[in-house]
């Protein structure tokens, strides 16, 4: 095998693995260990005014949210100017689209829908790829202390992926509800959208309804237990081993390769929920 | 530690092993399903296998997805109630 690595490419291979090394170092000179004190627990921000569930607010996950926005603004107008020969970015990126394209292309029939439809499954994959990578890279997170404060910790984990929360899972995966069905609506008309659930008897009016609302909620499930039950598992494991190097490859496998699988997934049963509606 | 502390403790343990180890049941048989399926159609058409690889990847990661619930619910039985 022969790798052609270009110059740019070793100081990006050099600068990641001399940041993997210099976290190794971090930890064997301040003598750190993995704490199992605030696992599981968010960091809750009670809002000056009002009661009940509205009332809080999860400020990490905006935080990242806002970050992982940034970063697709950020490649999208890096890579503006679109050459007919692809360089390595541009063909990534291409590949990308271009897979997510066909999958839209194969399972909508209307042909004027293929483009709105592809625009969102596009939106969703790639930021949902891309809060899962950031996942997989340690970073800065925040726990929960007993008396209502919060600490910080710096490289001990990983950065919080805004979609190991069920409120971001649940807002994209209700987008996908609304979205199918306004499509449902466009397309069908008001009166045969709602004749369609009282298919093929009136009386399977609640079953259909169950069916409907029970889509959302294992979208947003799916993807959530993914990506918290990973982060879960990786953290216990560290304390476990009390070493560097496997939770690095562990992140690795949970970060990249199940992120990028279940960020696939989510496109592509948003696809197939919208679409099965437009028929 | 009282021994209604001690009997709450042994309920979360055994919740929470019950739940992984019943759970782990169902996607264990449907992945192995997947499997078997791929393993035949790879041989009967090897030319199709990067194809087939891709599809049993995605299935085996839908397949999954109970036990990751039965996952999660274990991590909130022992860590978060």
């Amino acid at each position: 095998m022969n790798l052609n690595l270009t110059k740019s490419d070793k100081i990006f291979l050099g600068v990641i693995s001399g940041g993997y090394i210099a976290v190794l170092i971090y930890m064997v000179v301040t003598d750190y260990k993995f704490q199992l004190e605030g696992v599981g627990q968010r960091w809750i921000y009670q809002l000056p005014f009002g009661e009940g569930p509205l009332s809080r607010v999860n400020p990490l996950t905006i935080i990242m949210t806002w970050v992982v926005m940034g970063l697709i603004i950020f490649m999208v107008t890096r890579v503006k100017v679109f050459k007919i020969i692809p360089g390595k970015k541009q063909s990534l990126l291409e590949s990308l689209l271009d897979y997510v394209y066909d999958l839209v292309k194969d399972s909508v029939t209307r042909k004027e829908y293929v483009r709105p439809i592809f625009d969102i499954a596009a939106s969703l994959f790639l930021f949902i790829l891309v809060s899962n990578i950031i996942g997989s890279f340690p970073g800065i997170n925040a726990f929960p202390t007993e008396n209502g404060g919060v600490t910080f910790t710096i490289l001990a984990d990983t950065w919080y992926a805004p979609t190991s929360d069920l409120n971001m899972n649940l807002m994209l995966a209700l987008f996908v509800f609304v979205m199918s069905h306004v499509y449902a609506i466009r397309v069908k008309g008001l009166k045969s959208w709602v004749k369609s659930f009282f298919e093929p008897i009136w009386w399977m009016f609640p079953i259909n309804i169950i069916g409907e609302i029970a889509k959302p909620i294992s979208h947003a499930l799916r993807l959530f237990g993914n990506i918290m039950g990973g982060a879960i598992l990786v953290l216990i494991l560290g304390y476990l081993v009390k070493y560097f190097v496997l939770p690095a490859a562990l992140w690795g496998i949970f970060g990249l390769f199940f992120g990028a699988i279940q960020a696939l997934i989510f496109t592509i049963l948003a696809i197939a929920y919208i679409s099965s509606l437009i028929e | 530690m009282d021994i209604g502390e001690g009997l709450m403790m042994m309920g979360k343990f055994i919740g929470a092993g019950l739940a992984m180890g019943i759970g782990a049941i169902g996607p264990g048989i449907g992945e192995g399903r997947v499997g078997a399926s791929a393993m035949e159609a790879m041989a009967r058409q090897p030319e199709m296998i990067g194809t087939l690889t891709t599809r049993m990847i995605l299935a085996d990661a839908i397949a999954e997805t109970t036990g990751i619930y039965s996952l999660v619910i274990a991590f909130m039985i022992l860590l978060v109630v």
